[in-house]
Parts: structure tokens; C-alpha cells; sequence
């Protein structure tokens, strides 16, 4: 049928009347199909393109009204009906439109009217199946929106997804289902002191356009994090990362967590999220204010970086939370902000669930009014025994040990611009892994390390560590040496032979251009916080030797096919 | 919510304020207000003094708004915020890249 061509169904049981209003209607350019009963008319709409009916009331088998009925029951679309009557009672016009006639039209028909009548059916007809067409398309858009959740959802289970979350690791956090979609994240990774780094991130955006920093960022963090690089490297990176791929007027805002537990210290990076508390016996002990621009939005090096550390102990929790929390408003339009947190401190005690009664407060508060943005909040309490597990299982694949020796050197320059440690732990495993994560190897070389920069070049102190304040008074020394040292470098030797058993012997040597320590007294030094790192190579080596006047160190490990 | 900019007569400067909050509906009007000006130098000043409220959308809004600063070499001074808006800047430490005051 030609675009444009209406059919109309005629459906009246007199032959006489059918012709006259066909002819009527074919000399106006429509289309006539033709019925005699309501029976007919109804099997007529259901197979044809029936684009407006005429229906005739009195009828054998199926009069006017039952015809209108079912048809308009049963069709999916809008087909306009004129009731064609002889009647002009009022009581019998009534009941056309009410079974489902559209308009009426009383015999004898006029020409004119006929065709206005029909014309403006058709008009309205046409209204009704764009309004079809765009809910058809709305359907279809809400459904790919909905694939696109599903699919950002199913991306962010896996990039949240660590089991470090639990009241063992004194960890906890807790997102509100549909957070996701509004770029808040977090993410845990044990570290090289067997505590934790966190990430806790709000991201500007929603849904894919937030998953979609996410992904690296995670990315970054978890890699970096295990390879042992510094939190201000991995920042970096993923700073990096997030200007490379968000818009303009994208970035994240986000608090790093260190949890240093070799030395009980917490660092805290807060990069534009609101302050982070630090609780001891529920009283505040240190508030986190952001000092850093928000990532992805410009260039910063790791030394640019502004960080707070404090001292832990057992049993201190902090508390970070996206600005959801403090914005949470209640139906009167007031936000739930910074001083109803902290009466919940006041009001907690040391035991308490204190992340679930921040939230039961909040919940509270709102009396479930609306929010425009969700709550993500977490809690990590220090705790004394705690070992954390990753979900991440590192298989060691035998390699066949061959023989096979580097040698780096780092300038002053290499020192201070970034953690060299990790590139040389990353050139060992993949030479030869020797054991799983390289863990022994990778205590060694850090302790043997840190005593080469930290007292050989920087000539700090090490019983400065001795005290917790000190040790952050140390870490604060070394960065300022660091920065204002012209001279100095460190040679790192790693040799490595295969011996009769089907493994390997690992000798590491390191050189420093310092002028050497007395390593008698540092090994009989019996404080907790310095001296350690010697006793521990010396425990974890076969050979240990301090050579020159002190400044040159080797130390022999050896591994077999069955320690992999 | 409105927009308006007044571009100074020596093209030295050029103000743009805010009425009302300042919110991801004024995404497209806030680029429209500055996105045919050019500046020869000299700075963009956007005047908060009327703007009751600020989220991180319009954060990123002065964002794109540095990009096109930048490009003209011109700096950007926010004025006239109220504590609160402040608080918003400071956290997101705003006062580093922008010249605020």
C-alpha cells in the first residue's frame, strides 16, 4: 500500500449503505475495506492496517457496540471509531462513546462533515502513534541504560572486590548500593610492613563516566601497592593515569591511609575529601584536613605531595568519609555536617560498633528524606594481632636457575626522585623467581637499603627511632636531608648462581658512598625501634658480611627447588 | 540562577557571576558565558558573591574554565564567596590553582 493511503473499514450489514459511504470515501482518496457484522469488523482490524473504522450499531451477530469494545481491547495501537446511527436519542449516543466510539456520525451523512470527522481522527491517530513510537524509544534506551549499570556495577564489584574488609582486620566500610553510580570507591592493599594502604575516592561524574577512572586508578593502586612502591608513587601514578583519561571537568577527590605497622605510624594523604579522624578512647586525636588538589587535574610529584603521619596505637580508629555523609539532609532541608559527627564520637565508647552507629545516626536524621548523593564511610580500627590476607594468591612457576648477576647505581638525584627498590625487586622476580613474592629477599634488600641511604649517606641517626615521636622525627630528618644532599650514591650487586640442589644462591651487595658506620654497636643495640634491621638479615641469610670501613654489605641467601 | 558576563572595555578582564546555586544545570550556560571571549590579557574574575551554593560539578566547571584561561594566558580570580562556599574551595584546595580573594 502506498505511503499516505488510509484504509478505512466500513462495517454496516445494509449493502446499500456500504456502497454509498465506499463510494464517498474512494472519491476522497481513501481505501475501503468492507464488513457486514461486528464479528467481521473485529477479524478485519486484527488482519489488516486498519487506520479508522465506521461502525454501524444495529447489526446481526455481533452489533456496533461489542464490535468497538473488543477492538479497542484488543488492539495494541490507537484505532479511531466513528459510529455510524440512525439514532439520535441521547441515551444511545452516550453509550457509543462509551463502548468505545471515538465520534458519531447520524444518518443521512453529510459529505463534508464525514470527512472532517475522519480527518481529524486521523489527526489525532497520528499524535497517538508518535507518542507510541517515542515511548518505544524511551523503552528501548531505558533498557540500555539499564545494560550499562549492569555492566558498570559488574566492573566495579570487581575492582572493590578484596576480602580485607572484616572485624579481624579492623577494616570496615560501608557503601550505599547505589554509591557506585555516583564514583565513590575504595580500595585496600596490605603492604610492605603487613599493614594497609586504603584508598578512599568520590570521583566527579556518574555511572560509566566514574567507573571509568576507576579502573586504572584501581589498577594502579593494587599493582604498585604490592610491588611494594611508595604511597606517594603510586599516587602519582594514578594522578597520571586520571589526567591522562578524564574530561577537563572531571577528577577525583580522595584520602590515601598507610598503615605503617612495622612502626605503628599512620599517614594520611587527603586530596579534597572532608576531614579524617583519627578517634583514642573516643576522643579526637587528630583531625586530617585536605592539603592536595584532587587527582586528575594537575601534575604533582611524590615530594609535592602533603601528608600527615601520627602514631598508632592498638585500638585507635579513623574515620573517612565522601562528603555524602556531612551533605545527608533531612525533609526539613538541613544537612547532617560536621557537628553531629562528632557528638557520635563523644557519645561512643571504645567497644561500640562506631561505623554502624555514625550511620544509624544519620539514617535517623534523615527520616527518610531523599538524598542527592550517597554516604560512603569507613572505619579502620589498628589492631594488635591481625595478619592480612589478599585474595590474591601469588603461584611461583619454577624457572630453571641460571646464573646471572646486575648491577644498578644510583646517584643522589635517583634517590630523591623516586623508590628504586621495587625496579629492583621487579628485575630479580623476573629473572628468577625464587620464592613466593620474593619476600625474604625483598626484607633483606629494603633493610640492607635503608641502612645504606638512611645512615650511610644521610648519616641519620638510627636511635632517633627509638621513641614512636622520634621515629617520625626521623622520617621528617630523612626528607629534609634528602632534599638538601648534593652528593652521594649506592651500588647494588645481585649475583645469583645456581647451586646442586636444583635452586639457587643469591648474593647481594651494596656499597654506599658514605663514610661507613661502627656495625658493632648498632648490632648491640637492644631498643626496639633501631638495630633490627641487622639482626633480621642476620637471621634470615647464610653469610653476612660488613665490609671497608663499614659502608659495604653482603649478604648470601640460598634457595632450593622445595621452598617454591 | 542566572549568568552574566561583563567583559571590560581595555579586554583586560572579564567577570562572570553567578546568581543562585551553582550546580550542574548551569553546565551549558556557564560555558556560553565565556566561551566567544577573549581576553588579550589579564584575568577572569568569577564573582560568587551572589552564589548560595557550590558542588564538585561546578568545581569542574572552573576547571574547563582555566583550560580556557590558560590558553590566553590570563589567570582566574574567585571573589566574593561566603564561608561556606569557601569551606568547599579549601577542601578541594582550590586556593592552589585558582587566585582566590
Amino acid at each position: 500500500m502506498a505511503e499516505g493511503v488510509k484504509n478505512i473499514l466500513v462495517v454496516d450489514d445494509d449493502l446499500t449503505n456500504r456502497l454509498i459511504l465506499c463510494s464517498l470515501l474512494k472519491a476522497s482518496g481513501y481505501k475501503c475495506i468492507e464488513a457486514e457484522n461486528g464479528k467481521e469488523a473485529v477479524q478485519a482490524v486484527e488482519g489488516n492496517d486498519i487506520d479508522i473504522v465506521l461502525l454501524d450499531v444495529m447489526m446481526p451477530v455481533m452489533d456496533g457496540y461489542e464490535a468497538a469494545k473488543i477492538i479497542k481491547q484488543s488492539s495494541s495501537r490507537f484505532v479511531p471509531i466513528i459510529f455510524l446511527t440512525a439514532m439520535t436519542d441521547e441515551a444511545a449516543l452516550v453509550k457509543c462513546i462509551d463502548s468505545g466510539g471515538d465520534d458519531f456520525l447520524t444518518k443521512p451523512y453529510n459529505h463534508a462533515l464525514l470527512n472532517s470527522k475522519i480527518n481529524s481522527l486521523l489527526r489525532i491517530a497520528e499524535l497517538y502513534k508518535n507518542i507510541e513510537d517515542q515511548n518505544k524509544d524511551i523503552t528501548e534506551k531505558n533498557f540500555q541504560v539499564e545494560q550499562e549499570m549492569i555492566v558498570t556495577m559488574k566492573l566495579f564489584k570487581k575492582v572493590v572486590n578484596n576480602d580485607l574488609r572484616g572485624e579481624k582486620t579492623g577494616l570496615n566500610y560501608s557503601m550505599s548500593p547505589m554509591s557506585m553510580f555516583n564514583g565513590d570507591l575504595i580500595l585496600a592493599e596490605k603492604n610492605q610492613t603487613s599493614g594497609l594502604e586504603i584508598l578512599i575516592a568520590d570521583f566527579t561524574g556518574h555511572g560509566l563516566s566514574a567507573a571509568i577512572g576507576a579502573l586504572p586508578v584501581s589498577d594502579v593502586f593494587h599493582s604498585m601497592t604490592q610491588k611494594g612502591f611508595s604511597f606517594a608513587d603510586t599516587l602519582v601514578e594514578a594522578n597520571l593515569k586520571l589526567m591522562e583519561l578524564l574530561p577537563t571537568n572531571m577528577f577525583m577527590a580522595g584520602a590515601l591511609v598507610s598503615v605503617d605497622r612495622s612502626n605503628n605510624v599512620l599517614s594520611v594523604v587527603n586530596a579534597g575529601l572532608p576531614d579524617l579522624y583519627l578517634l583514642r578512647n573516643g576522643s579526637i586525636v587528630h583531625t586530617f584536613k585536605s592539603k592536595n588538589i584532587p587527582f586528575g587535574i594537575s601534575k604533582f610529584s611524590a615530594a609535592q605531595i602533603e601528608f600527615e603521619m601520627q602514631i598508632l596505637e592498638y585500638g585507635d580508629r579513623l574515620i573517612a568519609a565522601t562528603d555524602g555523609l556531612m551533605e545527608a539532609n533531612n525533609p526539613q532541608g538541613e544537612m547532617f555536617g560536621i557537628n553531629r559527627l562528632l557528638n557520635v564520637f563523644k557519645e561512643s565508647t571504645q567497644e561500640e560498633n562506631l561505623l554502624g552507629k555514625i550511620l544509624k545516626e544519620c539514617n535517623g536524621f534523615c527520616d527518610g528524606a531523599e538524598q542527592t548523593d550517597d554516604i560512603t564511610l569507613l572505619e579502620f580500627c589498628h589492631l594488635e594481632n591481625v595478619k592480612y590476607e589478599t585474595d590474591e594468591v601469588t603461584q611461583v612457576e619454577y624457572k630453571e636457575p641460571s646464573d646471572w648477576s646486575l648491577q644498578f647505581n644510583f646517584d643522589i638525584k635517583s634517590l630523591r626522585q623516586f623508590d628504586v627498590l621495587p625496579y629492583i625487586m621487579n628485575a630479580v622476580n623476573q629473572l628468577q623467581p625464587i620464592e613466593s613474592g620474593c619476600t625474604t629477599v625483598k626484607t633483606v634488600l629494603t633493610e640492607m637499603f635503608s641502612n645504606a641511604l638512611d645512615h650511610g649517606i644521610l648519616k641519620l641517626d638510627s636511635s632517633m627511632k627509638n621513641s614512636p615521636q622520634g621515629y617520625m622525627e626521623f622520617y621528617q630528618e630523612k626528607q629534609k636531608r634528602l632534599e638538601s644532599m648534593t652528593d652521594g650514591h649506592i651500588q647494588v650487586s645481585i649475583n645469583h648462581e645456581l647451586n646442586a640442589e636444583g635452586g639457587g644462591t643469591l648474593t647481594m651487595h651494596l656499597m654506599d658512598s658514605g663514610e661507613g658506620y661502627n656495625f658493632k654497636d648498632i648490632n648491640t643495640e637492644k631498643n626496639k625501634y633501631s638495630g633490627r634491621g641487622m639482626r633480621l638479615i642476620s637471621s634470615l641469610c647464610s653469610d653476612v658480611r660488613i665490609m671497608g670501613k663499614g659502608n659495604s654489605i653482603m649478604a648470601v641467601y640460598s634457595w632450593s627447588k622445595d621452598d617454591l | 540562577m542566572s549568568i552574566s558576563i561583563n567583559v571590560a572595555a581595555d579586554k583586560k578582564s572579564a567577570t562572570i557571576k553567578i546568581i543562585g546555586r551553582f550546580d550542574f544545570s548551569l553546565h551549558n550556560d556557564f560555558r556560553k558565558a565565556y566561551k566567544d571571549v577573549t581576553l588579550s590579557s589579564g584575568e577572569y574574575v568569577v564573582d560568587l558573591s551572589s552564589t548560595e551554593y557550590l558542588d564538585s560539578s561546578a568545581l569542574g566547571m572552573l576547571l574547563l574554565l582555566k583550560e580556557h584561561a590558560d590558553a590566553q594566558a590570563c589567570k582566574i580570580r574567585l571573589t566574593g564567596f561566603s564561608d561556606e562556599i569557601k569551606e568547599i574551595l579549601t577542601i578541594a584546595s582550590f586556593d592552589k590553582i585558582f587566585i582566590v580573594g
